[in-house]
This record gives structure tokens, C-alpha cells and sequence, in this order.
């Protein structure tokens, strides 16, 4: 059965073990291709995750001159190619979301390839088995269906596409409460 | 204006290019009949060709063909144009030898992934180089040896006398035995590689058959039968050497006419990490682009520039109305935090703070 990562923004509580867990994961070589950010740092503790959001049409791949960046069959936009990367950083400069990260020493682009060796076996990213907060979730299609009818705010607002993202993308991520005009009760 | 683009065309060019049906066709000839010249000069009038290597020449031509259709159809897409393009005009920088002798010859990039890859590499990538270097000339007759007085060789290169040795001296005994010498740097260097492909969680998790053990079979193959051969030939006076080296051909040939399509693809390919750093270097230093956020200078005006067009090609524009920028105008921590601000719809990419550290230690 086909899951998504889903990530429901205001749970995070910043506790980065997404971060620390993307660097266990078999291909990552111990080092994290995601992101933990304030959303207002001298004023309040709110935190969001932010890591590849598997576009549709990805800008990555469709800039790489090497076509270094695969996409797999789930959908998942992969790490670049190891033998095929020549390092130009194309990718780094077309992300609409500034994800990949370039090693200057190994000439070498990477970025999150959702753990495709876990999630192509449906298994979840490490990110999401992890979370703590359930801002990372690896969820069935029905599932997300499910969570949208409880959103369902007749504004299409329920979950970030666009105008709040550059395209469609394979992950799905629910928009704060305060966007949507809901208060969540925890 | 559209009367100019009209009328353009009736211009009578002569361009070389008006003689071929297609790019693919011009390269190939061009390469076909500058193999015959050179074949031509270097067997002294095709008086010293080996047709034992028969076999290798139209495998070679096969390739060629191959190569072409792959590389051509590659070079058609919009990023690989900018570089192949950009890169060609650069290519007479001054730091191009140091580089390519880094990116090409020593791998230092591959010895910072690791001292154990950047062996087994090494071990494959010269070993394959230096067979190549050895085989091809042979193949082509650009190189042969004659014995004109008993007990010296004579090597001949590209038809002139290059230097007569002792058939039994040093220069012999590496001439003999370098493809030998090749197969056992080969066969370490893949066995090395299997051994990390077996053994290491990175490579088990991305790994496929096809793409990743089947050119290492295939070179293990090709340089164990040449091994065989010379044990044919040394210990076994010759026995089964004719089935052995059809068998020896074969497999070179069908790992030639692979070679465009899949992982070893990137030999052919990887000049072009050349033409990708200076690409960076020049632009780098004519000038650089400033982040609209928050000053920065992050990468090329160039760059920054054919990264827009390029994804203008594929439909795809990051331009913000709203705030008058591009995604690309912004420097990474900035890019990211204006995503964080889209989400929140706080501007998080206007605190002027310095990103916290997102790089974990696990």
C-alpha cells in the first residue's frame, strides 16, 4: 500500500530527533539532509521541520546537467548519483526550498532521498518513525483522505499546495491551524 | 521583424553541417574517417594490420555509434548545453590541467568519500585506462612491434621506428606483460569494490544488480579470460588459446557496446566536472550574486542566471510577485527560511539571525 510522508507543521516542538535520525539511516553516511527551523527566534519556540518535499516535477533533476538526480518509482526524488554528479550545484540553486547540500571536499551534492531503502519497502523514513510530536507522519492515502474531512474548511486551505508551495509535491504537509483559521486542541 | 525570420533561411550557407542528415551523422563519420587516416598512416599503408584483432575494430565502430547516440541525446538538454557549451569556451584556463589531473587522474574528491573507494577506483579506472591505452593502439595498427634482427624488438608508433629493445629487457618485459599487469589491478580493484558492495549498509541500501554488479562481472570477465589467455599461452603451450581469446573478444566487445548506456558511462562523461568547476571558477570570479535577503554572496550572477532559463525551459518559474524576487536570488538559509515564512506566514527570512546549526552528530 502506497504511504506518503505527511507533515503537520505546528505539532514540532524542535526536539531535532528528525535531524538526528536522518543521519542513521543505512545511505545517509551519518549526515542529515533535513532541517529544523524558528519560526520566529527571538520571540517565541515555535519550530517547523523543513526537508524535500518530492516534487512532482522536480527543478533539482530538471537543472541537473548529469541527470545525476533520479526519481524512483515511488516518486521519491533520489541523492544525486555518486559517478555521476560532476558538482556544478545547479540543483542547490533551482530548489525552490534550498534542500540539497553540496560537500565541497567530495564534489558531491546530497540530499534526503526520503530513506528510499526503508520507504520502497513501505517501511517510514527515519525521520517520521521517530517524531515524537507526530509532525512526521508516514500515512495511506485513505489516511491523509481521512485527516482532510476533519480539516475540511470548504477553503481548499486544508493542506499546503499552492499558493504556499511551488508545485505539487509527493509529500503532503498540513497547514498550521492559524492559516486555516482552526485552533487544535492537544 | 518576423519578415527577417522569414527571409533568413534563403541566405545560401555552405556550412560543413549542410552535408549530414544529423549531428550524429556527422560525428560519426568524422570520427570513422579520422580512425581510417590515422589507421592508414600508422600501419604504414595497411601493411601491418593485426586481423586478429579483426573482432575489436567493428566492436570499436559499434561503440562509437553507441556513444554517440547517447552523448548526443544527452547534450540536447538544456542544463547539459549551458555546461558543454561554457565549459568548451573555458577550457584553456590556467587551472585546467591541475584539475582534470585531480578530477581525471588522481580522484581526490573520490579520497575524501573514502581512502578504501579511492583504492579500489584507482585500481579499475587506471587498470581500465591503461588496457585501453594498450589494446586500441594495437587494435588500430598504430602501434606494433617487428623484429628486424633476431633478438631485438623494434616498437613501431604510428608508423615511424619509436625504439628497438633486448627481447628479453625490461621495456619488453613490460610491453609483454602490460595488459596482464592491467587485469591484476582490475581484478583487485573489483574485488574490492564487490566486497564493499556486499559488506557496506550505504552501497546495500541503493545497490541494483544491473546497474551496479554487472559492469564489475563484466570487467572481472574480460580480465580474468585475458589472464587465462597468457596462462594458456605460458603453462599450457598454447591450449584452448583460440576458443579462450574468441571468448576473451567477446566479452571485451559486448562491454564496449555497454559501455555508453550504463554506470560505466560516466568514463566518457566525467570531463565534464572539468568544465563544471571552471564554469564556477570564471563566473565565480567576474562576479558573484548577492542574496536579496540578506546580502550574501552565494553563487555566480552567471549560475544564478542560467539556472532561471533552464527551468524556464521546463515551464517551471520561481518568481515571487509579491515580495519581487526569485528563489534563486536567495542564498540557501534564506531560501529556506522564506519557505518556513510561506508556511507560517510569519517573515521568519527577515529576523536577521544567523541560522542555527542544522547539521546533527547522530
Amino acid at each position: 500500500m502506497k504511504k506518503r510522508l505527511y507533515i503537520e507543521l505546528e505539532n514540532c516542538i524542535g526536539c531535532r530527533s528528525c535531524l538526528a535520525a536522518c543521519t542513521q539511516c543505512g545511505g545517509h553516511e551519518e549526515r542529515n539532509r533535513n532541517y529544523v527551523y524558528d519560526v520566529n527566534p527571538h520571540v517565541n519556540r515555535q519550530t517547523m521541520p523543513l526537508m524535500c518535499l518530492h516534487c512532482e516535477n522536480p527543478a533539482c533533476a530538471r537543472s541537473c546537467p548529469a541527470q545525476a538526480i533520479q526519481i524512483h518509482e515511488t516518486g521519491a526524488v533520489l541523492s544525486a548519483l555518486v559517478e555521476k554528479c560532476i558538482g556544478c550545484q545547479n540543483c542547490t540553486i533551482a530548489c525552490p526550498y534550498g534542500i540539497p547540500k553540496f560537500d565541497e571536499e567530495q564534489n558531491l551534492m546530497y540530499k534526503c532521498d526520503l530513506c528510499i531503502d526503508r520507504t520502497k519497502d513501505g517501511i517510514p523514513p527515519m525521520c517520521a518513525s521517530v517524531c515524537p510530536s507526530n509532525t512526521l507522519q508516514w500515512l495511506t492515502e485513505e489516511e491523509i483522505e481521512q485527516k482532510q474531512r476533519r480539516h475540511d474548511l470548504d477553503n481548499d486551505k486544508w493542506v499546503t499546495s499552492m499558493p504556499y508551495l511551488e508545485g505539487a509535491t509527493n509529500v503532503k504537509v498540513n497547514l498550521p491551524g492559524i492559516l486555516q483559521g482552526t485552533e487544535k486542541l492537544f | 521583424m518576423a519578415e527577417t525570420v522569414l527571409r533568413k533561411p534563403m541566405k545560401a550557407t555552405h556550412s560543413i553541417n549542410d552535408a549530414f542528415a544529423s549531428k550524429f551523422a556527422k560525428s560519426m563519420f568524422l570520427t570513422v574517417s579520422a580512425i581510417i587516416v590515422l589507421m592508414f598512416i600508422g600501419t604504414r599503408m595497411f601493411t601491418h594490420v593485426d586481423l586478429n584483432l579483426y573482432g575489436y575494430m567493428v566492436g570499436t565502430f559499434v561503440f562509437i555509434a553507441g556513444f554517440f547516440y547517447r552523448f548526443i541525446a544527452w547534450g540536447e538538454r538544456p542544463p547539459t548545453k549551458i555546461i558543454i557549451k561554457k565549459g568548451i569556451k573555458l577550457l584553456f584556463r590556467k587551472s585546467t590541467p591541475k584539475t582534470s589531473v585531480n578530477h581525471l587522474g588522481t580522484y581526490e574528491f573520490i579520497w575524501n568519500r573514502g581512502i578504501y573507494r579511492w583504492t579500489q577506483h584507482l585500481l579499475i579506472g587506471w587498470g581500465v585506462i591503461l588496457s585501453c591505452l594498450v589494446t586500441f593502439p594495437l587494435v588500430f595498427g598504430w602501434m606494433y612491434f617487428t623484429m628486424e634482427e633476431s633478438g631485438y624488438y623494434t616498437i613501431v608508433a604510428m608508423g615511424m621506428d619509436l625504439i628497438t629493445v633486448p627481447a628479453d629487457g625490461v621495456i619488453a618485459f613490460l610491453s609483454y606483460n602490460a595488459l596482464n599487469i592491467t587485469a591484476i589491478m582490475v581484478i583487485i580493484g573489483v574485488c574490492m569494490a564487490l566486497y564493499r558492495r556486499l559488506k557496506n549498509m550505504q552501497a546495500k541500501a541503493e545497490q541494483k544488480f544491473l546497474y551496479d554488479f554487472l559492469p564489475l562481472y563484466l570487467l572481472l570477465f574480460i580480465s580474468i579470460t585475458g589472464l587465462i589467455l597468457t596462462f594458456m599461452n605460458v603453462f599450457l603451450h598454447g591450449a584452448g588459446h583460440y576458443a579462450m581469446s574468441l571468448i576473451h573478444q567477446y566479452s571485451v566487445i559486448v562491454t564496449l557496446i555497454y559501455l555508453p548506456f550504463g554506470k560505466l558511462a560516466h568514463i566518457p562523461f566525467r570531463p565534464l566536472s572539468v568544465f563544471a568547476r571552471n564554469y564556477r571558477e570564471h563566473y565565480g570570479e567576474q562576479s558573484m550574486k548577492e542574496c536579496k535577503v540578506c546580502g550574501d554572496e552565494f553563487v555566480s550572477t552567471e549560475q544564478s542566471q542560467d539556472v532561471v532559463n533552464v527551468l524556464g525551459t521546463n515551464e517551471i518559474d520561481f518568481t515571487m510577485e509579491k515580495d519581487g524576487f526569485n528563489l534563486a536570488e536567495l542564498c540557501l538559509p534564506c531560501r529556506r527560511k522564506y519557505r518556513i515564512s510561506r508556511f507560517a506566514g510569519f517573515p521568519t527570512h527577515e529576523v536577521k539571525t544567523k541560522e542555527a546549526n542544522q547539521n546533527a552528530k547522530g
